[in-house]
């Protein structure tokens, strides 16, 4: 019995259609399945169908063909938009207002009864405070704080973030992560889209690579960065090189490396090099960085 | 229903931050004032015996006050259609190109939200705005003159609401346009060239006269068709103003011409609307 998902969608596909020409395929036949509570990251060069792939599943923009399915109804419904929490790319918000008139404004179209004293206290938590001063005269990362304190209005199930810390100085994007791992805590599904890969690193349970409209890789993180099936292992000073490259081991840096995720094979060739006279001091499975994980997907 | 309300009165708390309706509601204010102030009149017996304006002598015919009232009163009418219009197409030109700017129409549309509501309630909105500055404006220059004359008569305010019908119509193509082209001053260019294809198209047969018959008539004629008949919208809402309406059965045809006009443009800005992605 697997989990409900929060996010399924089943070979969606989505071209944007040009006055003349073929148009331009965004999604080619995406099929991916985000469980409740988890925190997804999706990753991908420009032009790699993310965004288009959130406004889809909020029905922003209609797919070509294929299902999506979130919370477990069709986004079209109102319904389950009422239980989404969404932070767009680059928000435009109306300079008029404060940012308190703003959430009020949010928390009536979502239809909720939030208390003056929830709306400051959500201004607080995102680092702005309660001002008369007018979003027109906001700086871009307090524009940005304000787009996620919107997102984050009455508690909602599923937060879908579009590069959440654009424009955010690097302190303020700590806090800002503070403030995923706090939602994810709070038991939210989290699907974020963000160029910081670190960000990604650090707040997500799950990544997704995308390019070119097609889902490259998907995986739980840990297994992702881990699937170099690399190892890495440390000797102490003085042993013969040349039995350890005969043993298998390559130079990596200040260590060796071992290819291959076969055990067996990994145990004969670390007893071969201890019989030669080398002794182990450190053994660990390579990881990767995000970066890595991506430059290698893309490859 | 509740949620296309709710877009009108969030468009409605937004436009009181704006500058631009603070200033109209400002100028209405400093018209009404300055009037208030400077304006004298002289009533003996309902028969105004003499004016001032800025202390000037303004007039010193003897007149009867209702007679000048109807005349003030359609003078103010026609003033604030032509000018109202104007201004409103201006002051409103950007509240749809507003709503739809990239980074606010895709949070928007995330929200609980039909496309329809937000359309109808952005329309609902801008013309209970307009109709609370015509109310504004038309019972404050009634309050004025009838503390002046003593003449008490809401007929400038019916007439405002008729001349307010005509700004539907405006605002109607003005939002309509926005859902092609996303801009403030083509929405503000198409409610001044509505306005003025609306004179047009009131006058057309005396116009069409002048043409060479034929083709280039009859294609004058077919053009100007849909449009609505404002300038006869502005005489009808001069004559309620003056206590002096036109006969009902022609009324409801100028009112409903404006309103068909209106529901047509809004059901090509809804088809548009919900065909398109952002």
């Amino acid at each position: 019995m697997t989990a409900q998902a929060a996010i399924a969608v089943e070979n969606l596909k989505k071209t944007y259609r040009g006055l003349w020409g073929p148009g331009h395929e965004a999604l080619r036949g995406l099929t991916l399945r985000i469980e409740a509570g988890v925190a997804f990251g999706l990753i991908g060069p420009n032009g790699a169908g993310k965004t288009t792939f959130i406004k889809l599943l909020l029905n922003v923009a209609r797919p070509t063909s294929g299902a999506v399915t979130v919370l477990g109804g069709d986004p079209e419904d109102v319904s389950i938009r009422a239980r989404i929490g969404y932070l767009p790319e680059r928000m435009h918000l109306p300079t008029a207002l404060t940012g308190t008139d703003f959430l009020n404004s949010v928390a009536t179209l979502k239809r909720l009864a939030v208390p003056l004293r929830d709306v400051r206290g959500l201004l607080e938590r995102v680092g702005l405070g309660v001002t008369a001063q007018r979003i027109g005269t906001y700086s871009k990362g307090m524009r940005q704080r304000l787009g996620l304190a919107a997102a984050m209005l009455g508690k909602p199930e599923l937060l879908i973030l579009d590069e959440p810390t654009d424009g955010i100085d690097p302190v303020g994007r700590v806090e800002v992560r503070a403030l995923l791992v706090e939602e994810k805590q709070r038991g939210a599904t989290i699907l974020l889209n963000s160029h910081l890969l670190a960000e990604t690193e650090r707040v997500c349970d799950r990544i997704g690579v995308l390019e070119k409209g097609v889902l490259k890789l998907e995986g739980a993180i840990d297994d992702v960065r881990a699937a170099s099936r690399r190892w890495r292992a440390r000797f102490a000073p003085g042993q013969v090189e040349a039995a350890l490259v005969a043993c298998g081991f390559v130079r990596d840096g200040d260590a060796w490396a071992f290819a291959g995720d076969d055990v067996e094979a990994l145990n004969g060739a670390l007893d071969r090099a201890r019989a030669s006279g080398a002794r182990l001091l450190e053994l660990t499975q390579a990881t990767r960085d995000l970066e890595q994980v991506l430059t290698e997907a893309l490859a | 229903m509740t949620q296309m309300l709710r877009v009108s009165l969030d468009l409605l708390r937004e436009a009181a931050r704006r500058r631009w309706f603070l200033a109209l509601f400002l100028a209405i204010t400093g018209v009404l004032v300055t009037l208030g102030l400077s304006l004298q009149i002289e009533v003996v017996d309902g028969v105004i015996a003499g004016s001032k304006l800025f202390g000037a002598v303004f007039s010193s015919d003897m007149v009867i006050a209702d007679k000048v009232m109807g005349a003030v009163s359609m003078a103010v009418a026609y003033a604030s259609f032509y000018f109202g219009a104007f201004f409103l197409a201006v002051a409103c030109s950007d509240f749809a190109p507003e709503l739809l700017a990239p980074g606010r129409i895709e949070h928007l549309l995330s929200l609980p939200v039909s496309r329809w509501q937000l359309l109808f309630g952005t329309y609902f909105g801008v013309i209970a705005l307009a109709a609370v500055a015509v109310t504004y404006g038309s019972l404050g220059v009634t309050v004025l003159l009838g503390a002046k004359t003593g003449v008490w008569t809401f007929s400038l305010v019916v007439g405002a609401v008729v001349g307010w019908c005509g700004f539907c119509a405006l605002y109607a193509a003005m939002l309509t346009s926005a859902f092609f082209v996303r801009s403030a001053a083509l929405s503000a260019a198409t409610g001044v060239g509505v306005l003025i294809l609306g004179v047009m198209s009131s006058y057309r047969e005396s116009i069409a006269d002048v043409l060479n018959s034929g083709l280039g008539r009859q294609a004058f004629r077919a053009a100007m068709m849909p449009f609505p008949r404002l300038a006869l919208l502005a005489n009808a809402s001069a004559q309620y103003a003056a206590g002096t309406p036109m006969k009902v059965e022609m009324m409801v045809r100028l009112i409903a011409g404006a309103f068909i006009f209106a529901a047509a443009l809004l059901s090509v800005a809804a088809w548009r609307f919900e065909r398109s992605d952002y």
